[in-house]
């Protein structure tokens, strides 16, 4: 008995820690994450090579003569198939070195630092200002549903839905800058600069991107806490108990409705970064999405491989995080009773 | 139909809705509906019926005309187009490009879907893998690449948004099918040795049309958005023909001067896309209502 308990001691908490139905279960969606990783470099590959004129040409100009194409080639390394030339770049890509842009001669891993730090400062307002403002307002509608908050809810939620996020933005602009003069049109000012200026700078194209991301969870989460509050037994055995209707809301309905949030905010994500790459344009901010779109522009195929792979990863990882928060979230799971 | 519907909650002696409730319930359906022909008989009609002039080659000396100008309601574009003609034969692209992508996706998609679910086991998994990789990739940029790819046209346009469509489509039926799986209905037509393209015709098909109609209209109004978005980065309808995402990026420059340019071809495709999200509501409602 005593040698059993010393061995387990023995053998350590790593043993232990792996043991648990949490850490089996986070391990698991890690390993299945690297497939879709690696199938979405693929399809990224794919979907790059498809853009067509090729780098040389770009690179020389109309008036190249074709042996001048053909030796471009052979430095930039196109004339290998492209499986050697995928399995080269991903030998490159996991040691964080995404290669060096044809067109500037610069690295792209530190452009791509730049650019991203951009989009996750304004991608992240966004999202938690949605957040933020969605939860109460999805609480309170579903508090009385039907009641005049919850219709007023509808309606607001409802014009996001349906209002594209380039008008939102065009109209926000419309109204702050050229009317009230109020807020930058364009133009980003780094963080390290001014605090005040940065915020400034992002807070219209955080509103083009944040409102729509605001009405989608809004409604969501609102029906589903009406859901959860009109068919869950443990809705009506809290009421019969007499605990206060807000309680119930918050601390009974609103955990169990989190769940669903969570899925669809990382869901989003993918959707979410195609719309940074349009409001960035306007706002003229200079993130990934803008890197991107002056790379297609230019032809650089190494800045829009790497672009397309980094957006593709952020996506895949927020799915990840989104699914791995909702098991470790979940107690079922965490008490191993499933 | 209708009365076989509505007697049996009468004889059940169930409450009866409120008269109110259900005038309302049908005003969900049918002000959206109406406003949706209304935009599809403007744009596919309007230009043969009214006396509008054509959305290109307008005269230069022209150009921007306030609204309600004579014989240019709207006014008129930096080109001397009438801006009202340009938003009517845009609508058209833009519908176009939105039933094109919704037949296309809900057609592909909607198959792949139900029959993943109906083998299960590795066709599913691998179908719904390939899948998730096309979800995992953010949908613009491969619309980029695409457009960039094929050069910017209607076809273009339906075709990379399609790359989108496919797997949310595939996603929504496989999960209705997955729900139908263990009915009993499913097991009589198996036991019955009915081919499985019969079951998935006959009786998967009208059971998962519900859910896949509405999601169709929810994606018909994002799917504006985003052909909208094409043009608007130039990727999409080539100018000088009209879309109303490429009307308001060349608003966009003179977006102080003349913001009417931007706010005309705006309001037709918040409308727009508006009637889709709100039919798609209602039609969800009433039939989950059942």
């Amino acid at each position: 008995m005593t040698a059993v308990a010393e061995r387990q001691g023995y053998r350590g908490a790593w043993t232990q820690a792996l043991r648990s139905p949490v850490s089996r279960l986070v391990v698991k969606r890690l390993l299945l994450a690297i497939p879709i990783m690696l199938g979405v470099t693929i399809l990224s590959f794919w979907v790059v090579s498809l853009i067509p004129g090729n780098a040389a040409q770009a690179l020389l100009g109309p008036e190249a003569t074709p042996d001048q194409i053909h030796t471009m080639e052979l430095q930039l390394g196109l004339d290998k198939p492209a499986y050697e030339r995928y399995l080269d770049w991903l030998g490159h890509a996991v040691r964080g070195d995404l290669g060096t842009s044809p067109v500037s001669g610069q690295p792209v891993t530190p452009q791509l630092i730049d650019g991203l730090a951009v989009t996750s400062e304004l991608l992240g307002l966004a999202l938690i200002g949605a957040l933020v403002l969605a939860v109460p307002v999805a609480l309170g509608a579903a508090h009385r549903p039907g009641g005049l908050f919850d219709r007023l809810s509808i309606f607001v939620s409802m014009i996001g839905l349906s209002v594209a996020n380039y008008v939102l933005a065009l109209v926000l602009v419309l109204v702050f800058s050229v009317k009230l003069a109020m807020l930058p049109a364009i133009g980003f000012v780094p963080l390290s600069e001014s605090v005040s200026g940065n915020l400034k700078s992002l807070i219209l194209p955080a509103i083009a991107i944040g409102f729509p991301l605001f009405s989608i969870y809004t409604r969501f989460l609102r029906g589903d806490l009406v859901d959860q509050q009109q068919s869950q037994d443990y809705v009506v055995t809290a009421q019969a108990k007499g605990v206060d209707p807000w309680r119930v809301l918050v601390r009974h309905t609103l955990r169990n409705s989190s769940f669903g949030l969570i899925a669809v905010v990382g869901l989003n994500l993918g959707v979410l970064i195609g719309v940074t790459v349009i409001i960035e344009q306007i706002f003229a901010l200079p993130g990934l999405g803008r890197l991107l779109l002056q790379a297609v522009s230019a032809r650089d195929m190494v800045v829009i491989q790497a672009c397309v792979v980094v957006f593709a990863v952020v996506t895949v990882l927020g799915n990840l995080a989104a699914d791995l928060l909702q098991t470790v979230l979940d107690p079922r799971i965490r008490y191993g009773d499933r | 139909m209708a009365i076989a519907e509505a007697t049996p909650s009468v004889v059940a002696g169930a409450p009866l809705e409120p008269p109110a409730r259900t005038w309302l319930r049908r005003l969900g359906i049918i002000v959206p509906a109406a406003l949706i022909a209304l935009v599809v008989l403007a744009c596919f009609l309007g230009p043969l019926v009214l006396p509008i002039p054509e959305p290109t080659g307008g005269n230069i000396l022209e150009a921007y005309l306030p609204a309600f100008s004579p014989g240019h309601i709207l006014g008129t574009d930096p080109n001397g187009n009438d801006i009202l003609s340009r938003i009517l034969y845009g609508g058209r692209n833009s519908l176009i490009v939105a039933v094109g992508v919704t037949v296309v996706g809900q057609t592909i998609g909607g198959t792949f879907g139900a029959l993943s679910a109906y083998f299960g086991g590795a066709a599913d998994t691998l179908i719904m893998r390939v899948f998730d990789v096309f979800i995992a990739f953010p949908a613009l940029v491969l619309i980029i690449a695409v457009a960039q790819s094929l050069g910017p046209s209607v076809t273009t346009a339906i075709l990379a948004l399609s790359f989108f469509g496919i797997p949310a489509v595939a996603r929504v039926s496989r999960a209705a099918t997955l729900s139908l799986r263990e009915q009993p209905f499913m097991t009589a037509a198996k036991l019955c040795g009915t081919p499985w393209w019969r079951v998935l015709l006959r009786h998967i098909a009208p059971n998962i049309a519900p859910q896949l109609i509405t999601f169709a209209m929810l994606g018909m109004g994002l799917i504006i958005v985003l052909e909208g978005a094409l043009s608007f980065l130039g990727l999409g309808i080539p100018p000088p023909a009209p879309s109303w995402g490429n009307m308001i990026a060349e608003g966009q420059a003179s977006l102080s001067a003349t913001p009417m340019l931007v706010i005309w071809p705006s309001l037709a495709l918040f409308i727009t896309v508006l009637s889709f999200n709100l039919l798609g509501e209602s039609l969800r409602s009433l039939w989950s209502a059942r």
